[in-house]
């Protein structure tokens, strides 16, 4: 076997190497950094979901998302993730909206009731109509960051 | 009655009815956390997601969950991509249920500060697939909040998952549902 030959199939390895130590250490999405697949309001993603929820998933899921909508209240009560609600249709729908940690301090300044703009990964909506104990459904987005 | 008699009766139903609203009803939260492990001598692999939809209903015991397949996350994106695409086809079937029931509801004391225990049997459901789950619980009352801890197993294989070849010595057969739940009475 010739020098380059061997040369060529070094290369080839470690690239092969390097490719798959980088696709399995592949970082999640950073939101921050990646541009909003769909912007919309907190309302019409809710009804998107409430409309036609595998029609909505195929849009909307596993996407950068954002939103702007009505601050109801902020759910504080998981300190692994801080989470805040948009109003999504009166009290059968909001959007909730999870935070990482180092974000609670941006989520404890927002004022409720005032419109805010969001950009999280859309997971999809959570509860139904069978499960009456469970009340609301709710939008999920994760991963998110405060625009305003 | 004199008046006494009078402030006396209605300060006790008074009294009673507070005790009854406080105890009695629903209890949720939509916070909850459910972690799952899998464990194997080549990889361990777990997930966690904090935004569990779950309540229950104090008189009946009536316990109902629901959790975004989604909104599991792994500490690394491709477990995470793979999970969802391959196995659990998240897009198809985007969320697990589970409705049962807590076995001991009265042994539970909601308005009294403490630990007690009762088993759980309902019906898990994922990709479409329900059987039947049974496990115990400890339920810790402090303050109004009522935390409730659980675990079960398993088989990836039993509703429908399937793991190729290549990853099955990756991926138990057994994978560790933790669940753990702060429920506040809903008003």
């Amino acid at each position: 076997m010739t020098r380059p030959i061997i040369i060529l199939i070094i290369v080839l390895a470690l690239g092969a190497v390097f490719y798959g130590y980088n696709t399995y250490n592949k970082p999640h999405t950073n939101v921050g950094k990646s541009e909003a697949a769909e912007t919309l309001l907190a309302t019409e993603i809710f009804v998107a979901f409430d409309t036609n929820e595998q029609a909505a998933m195929a849009i909307y899921s596993d996407k950068v998302i954002q939103v702007e909508g009505q601050l109801l209240s902020k759910d504080l009560s998981n300190e692994k993730e801080p989470q805040i609600l948009l109003k999504g249709n009166g009290d059968e729908g909001f959007v909730r909206c999870g935070f990482k940690p180092t974000e609670l301090s941006k989520v404890l300044a927002l004022t409720d009731s005032s419109t805010v703009k969001i950009k999280g990964v859309c997971m999809g909506c959570n509860g139904s109509e069978e499960l009456d104990l469970l009340g609301s459904k709710d939008v999920v987005l994760s991963n998110c960051i405060i625009i305003k | 009655m004199n008046k006494t008699s009078i402030l006396f009766a209605a300060i006790i139903t008074f009294g009673l009815m507070a005790f009854t609203n406080h105890s009695g009803g629903i209890y949720k939260t939509n916070t909850g956390n459910i972690n799952f492990f899998s464990h194997t001598p080549v990889e361990d692999i777990t997930a966690d997601n904090h935004k569990v939809k779950t309540a229950f209903d104090a008189e009946t015991g009536k316990l109902q969950f629901s959790v975004l397949i989604k909104d599991f996350e792994f500490p690394k994106a491709l477990m995470q991509e793979h999970f969802n695409e391959n196995y659990m086809e998240s897009t198809k079937y985007p969320k697990s249920t589970f409705t049962g029931t807590i076995d001991k509801m009265s042994a539970v004391n909601l308005a009294k500060d403490g630990t007690y225990k009762s088993s759980i049997t309902g019906k898990l459901t994922m990709k479409d697939v329900t059987k039947e789950v049974s496990t115990m619980a400890t339920f810790v009352v402090k303050g109004g909040i009522v935390n409730a801890k659980a675990s079960f197993t398993v088989n990836p294989v039993d509703y429908h998952i399937a793991i190729p070849k290549t990853v099955a010595a990756k991926i138990s057969n057994e994978i560790k549902i933790n669940v753990d739940a702060d429920y506040t009475h809903s008003h």
